[in-house]
């Protein structure tokens, strides 16, 4: 080797290693974003949503409709799954470039509304832009928030128990309203007993559903401004829960996370699963099984602590065309060919004008509707729990921290703590 | 980047002050026209590196102070980040998550790489196909798409599974198992070995053929060659990958994004450390929280960077003496 070779070497080694060392590394990230620009006398809005390609597909066909009643109005869309796209939305609207328009809902109300990132709309249905007639009770108070409309509701959804026919017409069990936990519960055990299928896929890490149980005994979840519950109520809850995983009645946590995305139900591993009811046209398409909704579990043999919910869609505050956009959200909410086209899939038309026009066909979207008949004949609907800014923060951690309780990976009293310590700063923020 | 240094270093500037007595003034004006040059054509990269590096970095040491959640003003709040901190769970677990892919991934991915690029180092029919084959999973492995064929492997009832199953030993995919779903992520690391196996050829290229020869006629037998001779000729391309790697490897976020499906579970067992911060700052809004993460994490870095330094001067042998 060569007199120069190696000394070379050396200095180029200490100097690579040095400049390493240097460099370091940048965590920061800058973040632009483009303005939709307009000319021609035509105007363009951004629209997004979260949802997967199915929505996707309907809601272009919707626009192309809405552009066809008003040419001079382009819509340009965007859309991501749920968590990305909140993510998005909030470094969007951080940067004060949200889009002109956008899927919203109750979580995430008081929190942009605090930050002044959402459009009130109010003054847009005193000049005639927007349309408040026509919704059906129960939802049209959804989307206001301090006399404010923040929100106009697309549909209406409530949490409901989603079963595998097949699995309980095996065991016996037919649920009925007003059936209690207890009753729950033991249906499970059959379950397990009958045909060595753990019941339920985790029923403690839910938010919502949790926040039913506290309705039922005259609390909630939130309050206007922070929890409505104490460390005691989650330890039972919690507690409860990880007895009932040990005891093999409840999926195992880490099944459950195997089978993701698919949900245990449809995987074949459980028997029973809570979730919003428009949800459950999924579970149709990912599993062999017959599917069916039955009544949420009550604590005194009647009340369920249920309530509609909504997706809505707001406008930006910060939107150069607030008029445009709220033609866009009325046309979106009223005009009979879109219910027709949208069907269910944000939950059950909000206005009688697209709930008329939309007859479902298949078996899914009927029993959704005959759900919420059957809970609203059942007289047990009740206002609203509010939902505080940070909600969405909370709904989180809440299943985050049930799911590391109910793996064994940490202690029940410890989780609750963990819990109520980020609630806090959550709530706080 | 190394090259570049060393020229810098070599080529002292054109207009230093030498023993040039006195340049007559039309010289030394073309010079400093020559460095005004110089400067606008880097200009793009001066722009970038202010705009770009420089800049978020200072403002990103500024939010570590603050309480910042992206629509408020910042609010200053001392060194009460660091502290809370150190008390919270979630972040220790991110550390130890951290440490121990660091731990673990590092030296097996540069054990694998010295041992192929010794195999590698002897000529044979072939040699630039395995050379190429071997190097080509560190040319795709940081990809998101390598990251869902990884979650893919690994998953309940796919191909690892299934061959584990296969031998009796069934995990139910690492995926899903909080207790080996890291371990995919390990793998997926110790599998791009290629990068580090190419320094590690190019250093055992340069090591002498007659110190092997005569190590031979002394008697020396291939383990003995390879402690004596091979370890410290190349222990500064060693010091380098080691070096390198253990940076690359603090940093890591891709993978355990993608293999967690974003969520950096099970029961936060994927949750490196950049998966957190990321996690703080994006979903949760909380940037000052975030941002003193991030400098944490700087200052780790540092700190293992220095102790590297410290110690080579125990194991790393610059070949010099000889000259």
């Amino acid at each position: 080797m060569g007199d120069n070779g190696s000394v070379e070497r050396r200095t180029v080694l200490k100097a690579a290693g040095a400049s390493l060392a240097t460099l370091g590394l940048a965590t920061t990230t800058a973040c632009g974003g483009d303005s939709g620009g307009s000319g021609g006398g035509t105007v363009e809005i951004r629209f997004a949503w979260w949802g997967a390609e199915e929505r996707a597909k309907r809601i272009n066909q919707s626009i192309a409709l809405f552009e066809k009643k008003y040419p001079k109005i382009k819509v340009k869309t965007d859309f991501q799954d749920y968590v990305a796209f909140w993510e998005k939305f909030q470094t969007q609207a951080a940067g004060g470039n949200p889009p002109d328009v956008f899927q919203n809902a109750v979580a995430f109300l008081r929190k942009y509304d605090k930050r002044s990132v959402l459009l009130d709309l109010k003054s847009q249905v005193d000049a005639g832009n927007l349309s408040l007639e026509n919704f059906r009770a129960g939802v049209e108070k959804v989307g206001e928030v301090d006399g404010k409309l923040l929100g106009i509701p697309v549909g209406s959804n409530t949490m409901s128990l989603v079963i595998d026919e097949k699995v309980f017409e095996k065991a016996g069990i037919k649920p009925k309203a007003g059936w209690t936990w207890d009753e729950y519960f033991d249906a499970l055990e059959k379950i397990r007993n009958t045909q060595k299928v753990a019941g339920d896929t985790g029923y403690f890490g839910i938010m919502y559903l949790y926040d039913l149980y506290l309705r039922q005994n005259g609390k909630a979840f939130f309050t206007e401004d922070g929890l409505g519950f104490d460390e005691a109520d989650l330890t039972e809850w919690w507690q409860d829960g990880y007895n009932r995983v040990k005891a093999g009645i409840i999926t195992d946590p880490k099944k459950v996370e195997q089978n993701k995305p698919k949900s245990s139900l449809a995987a074949g591993d459980a028997g029973s699963e809570f979730t919003w009811d428009n949800f459950t046209v999924r579970y149709a398409t990912e599993g062999d099984s017959t599917y069916g909704l039955a009544p949420i579990p009550t604590t005194d043999g009647k009340e369920t602590g249920q309530y509609l919910s909504s997706l809505m869609l707001s406008g930006s505050a910060r939107t150069k065309h607030p008029k445009e956009v709220a033609q866009f959200i009325d046309f979106m909410v009223h005009d009979p060919e879109v219910g027709k086209i949208m069907g269910y899939d944000r939950g059950i038309l909000a206005t009688t004008e697209q709930f008329d026009a939309y007859k479902p066909a298949d078996a899914p979207n009927q029993a959704i509707a005959k759900y919420e008949e059957d809970v609203a004949a059942a007289g047990v609907l009740g206002t609203i729990t509010p939902h505080p800014a940070g909600t969405d923060t909370v709904e989180a951690a809440f299943l985050r921290i049930a799911g590391d309780m109910s793996q064994g990976k940490t202690k029940v009293s410890d989780a609750v703590k963990q819990f109520f310590s980020e609630a806090e700063t959550a709530l706080a923020a | 980047m190394g090259t570049a240094v060393t020229t810098l270093i070599k080529d002292s500037p054109p207009d230093a002050p030498e023993k040039r007595p006195g340049p007559p003034a039309a010289v030394k004006r073309r010079g400093r026209r020559e460095n005004l040059a110089g400067y606008l054509f880097m200009s793009p990269w001066i722009a970038g590196f202010l705009l770009l590096t420089a800049g978020p970095m200072a403002a990103s040491l500024y939010f570590a102070f603050t309480d910042y959640n992206l629509f408020d003003s910042p609010k200053w709040i001392g060194f009460d980040n660091f502290t809370k901190m150190l008390d919270d769970p979630r972040w220790q677990k991110s550390v130890e998550v951290t440490a121990k892919y660091v731990v673990i991934g590092t030296p097996l991915k540069l054990l694998l790489a010295l041992g192929v690029a010794l195999l590698l180092a002897q000529s044979r029919r072939g040699q630039a196909f395995y050379r190429a084959a071997f190097y080509a999973p560190s040319l795709i492995g940081a990809s998101v798409s390598v990251g869902f064929v990884w979650r893919a492997l690994f998953s309940d009832d796919a191909v690892v599974d299934r061959t584990q199953s296969f031998f009796g030993w069934d995990v139910g995919g690492w995926v899903g198992n909080p207790d080996w779903v890291l371990y995919s992520l390990v793998a997926l690391t110790v599998w791009q070995f290629g990068a580090p196996m190419v320094i590690f050829l190019a250093g055992l290229k340069q090591v002498p053929k007659e110190l092997y020869e005569a190590a031979e006629v002394d008697g020396a037998g291939p383990f003995k060659r390879f402690w004596s001779i091979t370890l410290p000729m190349i222990s500064p391309v060693l010091f380098f990958n080691v070096l390198l790697e253990t940076i690359h490897s603090f940093q890591i976020f891709g993978s355990a994004y993608v293999v967690s499906n974003a969520t950096c579970g099970p029961a936060d067992s994927t949750l490196v450390y950049t998966c957190y911060l990321y996690q703080k700052g994006f979903k949760e809004a909380q940037m000052g929280f975030a941002s003193a993460m991030a400098w944490m994490l700087l200052l780790a870095v540092a700190l293992v960077t220095a102790v590297l330094f410290w110690s080579q001067k125990r194991w790393v042998h610059y070949e010099e003496a000889a000259r």
